[in-house]
């Protein structure tokens, strides 16, 4: 009987053995997260747990980062107390911090060589399944597991189900990694995969870059995926060479390994797709979409806001202008990114165009993080992932989703655009 | 694990906690107003009318998306003995059992607010008898009863530091 990765990863981390479905296991956690939506009350709780007692230890404590992303810069006096707190934990705890500005969480992880193929890493977010495109079991937790992993270096955990998704040729030009997972919503739906791992294997995965990697575990977390596992190959290893990580583990299924479902996707014919608004699994082609007119165009967040994503926005706008009345945020992933980008004279084409950029964060995702707030009636377009009533702050305003290719076409044109219509919407097979 | 008694408080489907029962949109708010007003946009007076040791009844995916731990502090709150769904958020569900608080994953269609419910999570079954209503569900394995009896993780860790789950 075979196994799955991710019944592999867990067993491996629960006593060696490959472990099963359904089966209930104590794992040993290599790294874990905790970032500053969710750290003010765990911080609290384990203050309140060591005081008064002399044998409390923390020894997983340098094996959990710090990450002051969501309130980058805090909006409010609250967020700013809870930094204040983060930074004086990890100063007389030896953490690793991440502080404002230096990037999303599930950017600077793998980044700062925190994980490397077959670990099992948790994070206090549900977009912690994007270790999944390094091979590692990445998947969201809350303050109180961090605060067991810190205490006791495990975890529990429930083995998922998996589902085996293949994707069956290179994308074409101006299709993304998210048009994929848009179009795994449309036909799984939100939660669609609630509680089991994917496993995302075949030719359209080996020709994806690790950007796109990256967005497409990451997103799983829409379809309510636990895990989003790739296999790991030569683009793999040498992204967590060059980013000084552990010697990899690479885990592999079995072939007579068990999942509740298989999908296939033919990746080539895949054309851009897009969500429309309120629901993340309503979701058509873009090319069905006329005479939508956007006023705000957002780019960045954990699932889109990558080298590679504001790279393809660059192409498409460079020496044109944004059309009239269209506002448009970049908000890069990580420092590294906007480094990267400002080094490529990438923001010179996005402001010259009208585009703003903004420092690293989670910015523009959702308007606790107080980057922006829709007006009523007000249409935005964003590379995030969740489009739900409000997320913006505001019930009486659309957002829509799309790849990068497709926020940055629709910025030019001031409608909802198919990338591939615009000079500069096939960058990824120009460069 | 004992067999849990109370009286029905019925939620639809696809109930957001993280909208619905957290400070996430109410920043400065605590935790005991936030148990007066919790999900009164999508049952208007819901959180009054609750009393200590109902059980709250939902729809399909209770708790979808991202899911704060501070929704199940508000429903300990609130005084919710349990909660039955015909499934959950994963994050909401794994969070119940890391505070000590039962989900019982059952279809609960047929099942009215008032109405008087028994819920035996060990023999996995949930009774409403005024509705003639039986139904088998799969018991929660004996980690899960070793975490809720404990009252949550924490308190299981302080006295089992070596993870012995049973």
């Amino acid at each position: 009987m075979g196994h799955t990765i991710a019944e592999k990863i867990l067993g491996n981390h629960a006593g060696g053995k490959p472990a099963t479905a359904g089966e209930i296991v104590v794992a040993d956690v290599d790294f874990a997260m905790i970032h500053d939506a969710r750290a003010g009350n765990a911080l609290k709780m384990i203050e309140k747990l060591g005081a008064g007692q002399a044998n409390f230890a923390l020894p997983h404590v340098k094996r959990t980062a710090l990450v002051l992303d969501h309130y980058s810069p805090p909006p409010n006096m609250e967020a700013a107390n809870t930094h204040v707190a983060m930074r004086e934990f990890a100063e007389k705890h030896g953490s690793p911090i991440y502080d404002v500005g230096d990037g999303i969480c599930h950017q600077v992880l793998p980044e700062g060589g925190h994980l490397t193929c077959g670990d099992l890493v948790v994070g206090t977010d549900t977009h912690s399944t994007t270790y999944g495109a390094f091979n590692a079991f990445g998947t969201g937790v809350e303050g109180t597991d961090v605060s067991a992993v810190m205490m006791t270096g495990k975890l529990w955990f429930r083995v998922p189900d998996t589902i085996r998704i293949e994707l069956n040729g290179p994308l074409q030009p101006g299709v993304w990694a998210k048009d994929v997972t848009l179009h795994m919503l449309s036909q799984l739906g939100a939660e669609g995969a609630n509680y089991q791992a994917l496993e995302y294997v075949g030719s359209g995965v080996s020709a994806m870059a690790i950007d796109d990697r990256m967005t497409l575990s990451n997103h799983a977390a829409e379809l309510g995926a636990k895990a989003a596992l790739l296999e790991a190959d030569e683009k793999t290893f040498a992204w967590l060479k060059a980013h000084n990580a552990a010697a990899p583990k690479p885990v592999k299924a079995d072939a007579d390994a068990t999942y509740t479902r298989r999908i296939v996707i033919d990746t080539a014919k895949l054309p851009p797709q897009v969500a429309r608004q309120h629901h993340i699994d309503d979701v058509v082609g873009v090319n069905e979409v006329t005479n939508q007119k956007i006023q705000v165009a957002l780019i960045g967040t954990c699932t889109n806001g990558r080298l590679d994503d504001i790279r393809q926005a660059a192409a498409i706008l460079k020496g044109r202008k944004l059309a009239k009345g269209v506002r448009m945020i970049v908000t890069p992933a990580s420092r590294a990114i906007y480094l990267a980008a400002m080094r490529e004279g990438l923001f010179e084409i996005l402001t010259a165009a009208g585009a703003s950029v903004e420092a690293a964060g989670c910015g523009t995702c959702v308007n606790i993080t107080g980057h922006y707030i829709a007006g009523d009636n007000q249409v935005v377009i964003s590379s995030a992932n969740r489009n739900f009533k409000g997320r913006l702050g505001n019930p009486n305003s659309e957002i829509w989703i799309g790849s990068a290719a497709t926020v940055a076409a629709s910025a030019l044109t001031g409608f909802v655009t198919d990338a591939r219509t615009v000079a500069g919407g096939d960058w990824r097979a120009a460069a | 694990m004992n067999i849990i008694k109370g009286s029905a408080r019925v939620l639809g489907d696809e109930v957001s906690t993280d909208i619905h029962c957290s400070s996430k949109y109410l920043p400065g708010k605590d935790t005991a107003y936030i148990a007066t007003v919790a999900f009164d946009q999508v049952s208007p007076g819901f959180a009054k009318a609750f009393k200590k040791g109902d059980v709250l009844v939902a729809g399909k995916n209770f708790g979808i998306n991202s899911s704060r731990e501070q929704a199940v502090h508000i429903m300990h709150q609130m005084g919710v003995a349990a909660i039955v769904a015909p499934s959950f958020g994963r994050q909401f569900f794994r969070n119940a059992i890391n505070n000590g608080l039962a989900v019982i994953e059952c279809d609960t269609s047929g099942i009215s607010a008032g109405d008087a419910i028994e819920i035996d999570p060990s023999a996995g079954r949930v009774v409403v008898a005024a509705r003639n209503i039986t139904r088998a569900v799969p018991p929660l394995p004996a980690a899960v009863q070793a975490l809720l009896a404990a009252g949550g993780l924490i308190p299981f860790l302080q006295k089992n530091p070596d993870w012995n789950l049973g």
